[in-house]
Parts: structure tokens; sequence; C-alpha cells
């Protein structure tokens, strides 16, 4: 642990001397490095990490590198991404390299955006986010703060086609920083798919992170969706902060890494805001994934509604960590929390653990768990139907991600989302478990 | 069609059949009533291929062929159906998507092209209709809060889509209220011909009133114990079966 503090201090160290930027954003990085000084790295005692052991991850060594100004291949992406009526974003290794434009939206590179920014306006697009939950991955990501890419829908605007930003990396031992800024103003509308892909043969650390603006009235969806290669390393954020009457659904999908921690933060700042949290998590070989919800209600009125689903096969481990904290203020909060589990294997694991923390007399909170394997009595039901014990089992693994689906709008998004899940099928010999 | 030679069987240990043997010829329609626990289900169960029995002696021969060491699937595919005492709830699978699917496995058995989804749908909708369901259960979940009623029906209904020459009906008469059982005895009727046989499971005669068996065997304790037409049924009806038992 001691050697990889002093690889993030050396690389800080290099980063902050070689990265000179507006007073502001300085001040933010010293800071943020600070404060991810005083928290310290986590261990299986800390709370929140108890489920995942980083001792090997401590072991690695990264260095911290910016993307010169290649520009990005597109024909690498797949082809389930080949759409021509989208509006795309190109980011290589974090950094921003080129995207389509179009009316009413800004689309920029992140530091060149925020370097411009005063303090009031820097506290309100950067660092707005709520003091709970603090953890190293976002203070690290806000110490290195430079790449990626900020986009602002303004006001009134509904977005006619899907933003899609695609985020590949390709360098070796490389330990890549980077956030995307997203922006709605108070009444516009529109969807936003990330895409998250590496060269297979690399190790690196990804430390994203992902912030929504959500304006008054804004009604948005989100799709992300990480495929990175199996020996990377991925500390992952999605913050939202909501305002009132704001509608957010974002669905994840975590596929790749080998290491992976998925921080999802929404907090609904505004009266008679709506979230919906939707995940799938699909692990197999020794996957690690880990899904950190912090579901935080600040004003009254609000919804939230968690449903995040775990496939797992092979020696894989998952963790669902549900916490949602309803301040005093947020009366008539619905919060409803289900994590569920399909194990294929004996030697799958999964810890799931809900933490409800309630300050406010009249609200709603409910939250459930279930693990269980393929159900026995279902497919000889299908068998004897005459449906063969390969294809029942893909059926039954198809139906368990089902009940996601009826919480996205969007058929871009819902297309997109099952094109993703049945390539895992195919790709994983489901059928051949035990 | 079906014979089954002095089967045994046990489940963890316990010896449900005890040298059952049954002949059932091509068109014939056989019925099995018997008490609580006399091994009905398990027979059913046995036929189907499910595997948490051990079969400690005996043969099972359809069409002369010995089906023990057959899956499930496979016997289906060769035309042997069981109509489920418990049809199993299976949320997210939709019932037209299901049916499908079972449809296509055993066409592809045959070497028959699968049918696309057009075509499969306006068959179901004929069937669905002479079952006198409602046709928006296609599009739900698999017997997911389908009634007692609607569940039996929707076995029945897969039974006329799947079109065996073997039926297995474990009990489907219980549960249904007596214009639910008309329905499910004319659509078993519907089925009935030359080259197709039946094995109705009952524990009352009613259903024999709508569905008139050639042969009615009385299974207790494992082994059947008469057999008879079906004034055995009305028999059984006004004497129990107690003075089988022993």
């Amino acid at each position: 642990m001691e050697n990889f503090k002093k690889n993030i201090k050396d690389n800080f160290e290099d980063f902050y001397s070689q990265n000179t930027s507006s007073d502001v954003l300085n001040n933010f990085r010293k800071n943020s490095f600070s404060s991810l000084n005083s928290l310290g790295l986590p261990s299986l005692k800390d709370e929140d990490w108890r489920f995942t052991d980083l001792n090997d991850f401590y072991k690695s060594a990264f260095k911290h590198r910016i993307q010169d100004n290649k520009k990005f291949d597109s024909a690498l992406i797949p082809e389930s991404l080949n759409f021509s009526d989208v509006t795309f974003i190109y980011l290589y290794n974090g950094k921003l390299s080129h995207f389509d434009s179009i009316e009413n939206v800004k689309i920029e590179d992140l530091e060149s955006y925020i370097s411009r920014l005063d303090s009031n306006e820097f506290e309100e697009i950067i660092n707005g986010h709520s003091e709970k939950n603090k953890d190293f991955t976002f203070e690290m990501n806000s110490a290195f703060l430079k790449d990626g890419v900020y986009i602002e829908v303004e006001k009134n605007i509904k977005l006619k086609k899907p933003i899609v930003i695609i985020n590949y990396y390709d360098s070796e031992a490389s330990f890549v920083c980077h956030r995307n800024v997203i922006n709605f103003q108070d009444l516009s509308e529109g969807q936003i798919v990330e895409y998250t892909f590496s060269d297979d043969d690399i190790s690196f650390l990804s430390n994203k992170a992902t912030c929504f603006l959500l304006g008054n009235s804004t009604n948005v969806e989100h799709l992300s969706v990480d495929e990175s290669n199996k020996s990377s390393y991925i500390l992952s954020n999605l913050k939202i902060s909501q305002k009132k009457d704001s509608n957010f659904t974002t669905d994840t999908i975590l596929i790749g890494g080998k290491l992976y921690r998925n921080n999802v933060h929404p907090v609904l700042n505004g009266e008679g805001s709506n979230s919906n949290i939707l995940g799938l998590y699909l692990s197999k070989d020794s996957q690690h994934m880990d899904n950190y919800m912090f579901v935080e209600h600040i004003k009254p009125n609000c919804g939230s509604r968690q449903l995040y689903k775990g496939i797992l096969k092979d020696t894989s481990k998952g963790v669902f960590h549900g916490r949602i904290l309803v301040h005093n203020e947020a009366q008539k909060t619905d919060a409803k929390q289900t994590n569920r589990n399909l194990l294929l294997s004996e030697k799958a694991q999964v810890d799931t653990k809900p933490q409800l923390e309630i300050y406010a007399d009249d609200v709603k909170c409910t939250h459930g768990a279930t693990t269980g394997q393929i159900d026995n009595e279902a497919l000889y039901y299908l068998r004897a139907r005459g449906i063969n014990l390969e294809d029942a089992k893909l059926i039954m693994i198809r139906s368990f991600t089902e009940e996601l689906l009826e919480f996205i709008s969007s058929n871009f998004i819902l297309d997109l989302h099952k094109s993703f899940v049945e390539k895992w099928f195919l790709n994983s010999q489901l059928a051949k478990s035990e | 069609m079906l014979e089954i030679i002095d089967l045994h069987a046990n489940i963890e240990d316990k010896e449900i059949l005890k040298g059952l043997t049954l002949k059932i010829n091509k068109g014939e329609v056989h019925s099995i009533m018997g008490p609580n626990g006399s091994g009905k289900s398990t027979l059913a169960s046995i036929l189907a291929g499910k595997e948490d029995y051990e079969i400690t002696k005996g043969d099972i021969l359809f069409n002369g062929e010995s089906i023990m060491e057959m899956a499930p699937e496979e016997r289906a595919q060769e035309g042997i159906f069981l109509a489920f005492q418990y049809p199993i709830e299976i949320p997210g699978v939709t019932n037209s998507y299901f049916l499908r699917e079972a449809l296509n496995s055993i066409r592809k058995s045959k070497g028959d092209k699968p049918l696309k989804p057009v075509e499969f749908v306006k068959i179901a909708k004929e069937k669905i209709k002479d079952l006198k369901m409602d046709e928006s259960l296609l599009n739900r979940s698999l017997n997911e809060g389908f009634s007692g009623g609607e569940k039996k029906r929707n076995e029945i209904l897969q039974m006329s889509i799947l079109n065996p020459c073997m039926s297995i009906l474990d009990e489907t008469d219980s549960g249904l209220d007596i214009d639910a059982l008309q329905i499910v005895a004319n659509g078993v009727n519907a089925n009935r011909g030359d080259d197709k046989s039946f094995l109705v499971i009952t524990h009352y005669q009613r259903l024999l009133n709508y569905i008139v068996p050639d042969f009615v065997h009385v299974l207790v304790g494992g082994k059947i114990v008469k057999s008879g037409d079906k004034s055995l049924a009305l028999e059984l009806e006004s004497k129990g079966y107690s003075w089988l038992e022993n």
C-alpha cells in the first residue's frame, strides 16, 4: 500500500507541475489531493470496502499519462454502435479526440471549459457535489482533473438524436483519469450513452467519472456500458445532481475489468424529482465487480428506484452495497432498492448489503435482495416441452434480466442494452456452466 | 405405443412405484385413478423424464424403444407430452415466446423448418380461441399471475399446439370449475385420433364423464391393483378406494 501511495504522489507531483491552469482549477487539484491524502487508502477494514480486497491492486504501478493529440480511429468501434443518426463524441485515453457538432449543445474539452470559470461557476459546475460519501476514487479523479468532455444542453432543448460518447484506452500500464460533465439546463431532454472499451493486451487503471447536472423539469436517460479488457482496474464514479421535477434513468452494464468499483451517487436535490438507477453486472472468470450505491434524498416528494442485477459465472465475485440516505427535510420520500443475483457456478460469490439511514418520519423505503441459481423446476418444465437444456438455460438467464427493461423508455437505449447483453451471453458459453 | 414394464422407482430411498405394468396402444385413452400418495404423479414425472427419481427395476418402451436414458426434451421431441399438475410460473418469458421456442425445438428435431413469429401467432390465436382463453395470455409472462383454471387451460393449449402422440394429463381437472372442466375436456377430445393416445391421471371420476376412457386402472401403493372399463370409475366414485387397499 505504501508503494501505491508513493506512486500516486509521484504521479500527482509530475501532473501538477506540468499542467498549470487557472488558479481555481490549480487550487481545486491541490485541495483534492490533500483531501485524498487525509482520507487515506481503503482496506478491508473500511465498512465501504469490506468486500473488495485491494491488496493486489496496490501492488501495481501505473504512470499517469496525458494523451498526445492523436485522433481516435472510429473504425475501432463495435458494429453494435454503428449508427448514422446519433451524435458521436470520441475520447481517446480519456482525452477528447473529436466529435460531431450539433445545434444548441455545447461540447468542449473539459479543462478548456472549466479553466474559464470563476470560482462561483466552478463551484456550481464541478464542486457542487454532496460532501457526504467522500471516497478516495472520486478525490483522486478531482486531483487529476483535466481530461474529459463538457456537454451542455441549452434550456428547453430536446435532443433529437442520442449523444454517444465513445471512450477507448490503448496505453499500457497507464493511469487514466477523466471526467465527463453533462449539464442539462432547465426543461431540456435527451439520451446519453457512454461506451468504454480498450485494447485487449494492455493493463491499466481507469479512474473515470461522469457527473450529471440536471436542471428543473429535465428528462434524461443514460446508458453506460463498460467492456474494458479483463486485465484492467476500473474505479468509476457516476454522480447525479437533480433539481426540481427532473426525471433521470441510468442503466449501467458492467462487462469488463479485472476489478471494478462502480460508485453511483444520485442526489435528489429538488422537490418532485425521480431517479431510476438500473444496473447489470455480468462477471466471469475471476472478475470482481463491486457496486456501491449511495442514493441521497435531500428534498421532499422525490422517488428513487434502484434495481441492480448480477449474473456471475466461474469464480467471479460481485458486491452490492446499497445505501439510501434520507435527510430530515425529505418527507414523502419513496425509495425502493432491489438487488438480485443469479449464480451460474458453485464458486461464484456475491455479497449484498443494504444500508438505510432515514432522518425524516414520513417516508417509504424498502429494500430486498435475492441470490439464487437457475430454477431446476423451471428448467425441467421447459425441457418437458422439447426445449434443449442449453436453450432452456439461456431462456432462464435471459428472463432474469428482463425486469430491467421495464424501466427503460427509450427504444434506442433498450436495443443497445439488449445487444450488449446478448453478446455477453453468446461469448460466455453460458450453457456449459455448471 | 407406450409400455411400462414392472417399473420400480424410489425417491430419496423410499420406494414409490413397486412393479407397475401398463400397456397403452395407439388411439387408446387410459385413465389411472388412485388415492393420494399412491404414486400417480410420480409415474407422470418419470414418464416425462424428471431426474429426481431412481429407477431400480423395469423399463419404459415408447414405440418399442426404451426411453429410460432419454432426456426430458428428447422425450418431448419424440411426442410425449405431460400436462403438469402444477404448471411452473416463469417471469420474464412470454407465453408466446415459450410456445414458439418449444414448437420450433420439436420441429427442428424432426428436420422441419422453424415457424416465423407471424406464422406461429396465427396458429396460436386459433388454438387459444378454441380453448376460450383470453388472447392477451399469449403476451403475458408464462403462467405468472394466471388463475388456476388459466394455468390448466394453458397446459392444454400447449398440448394442442405441440400436437404430441402420447399425452399424459396429471390431475388436469383439479382446481377447475365445471365450465372450465368442459372446456379443457373439449380441448382434449379435439386432439383425440387414431394415432394419438392419452393417459389421464385423476382423483375423481367427474373428468371421465367428458373424456371417456377405454380403460381405467386403479393405482394403490405403487402398483395397479385393478383394471377395467369406464364403469370401474363409477364404482370407485361410489365405493372409494379403501376396498382395494391391502
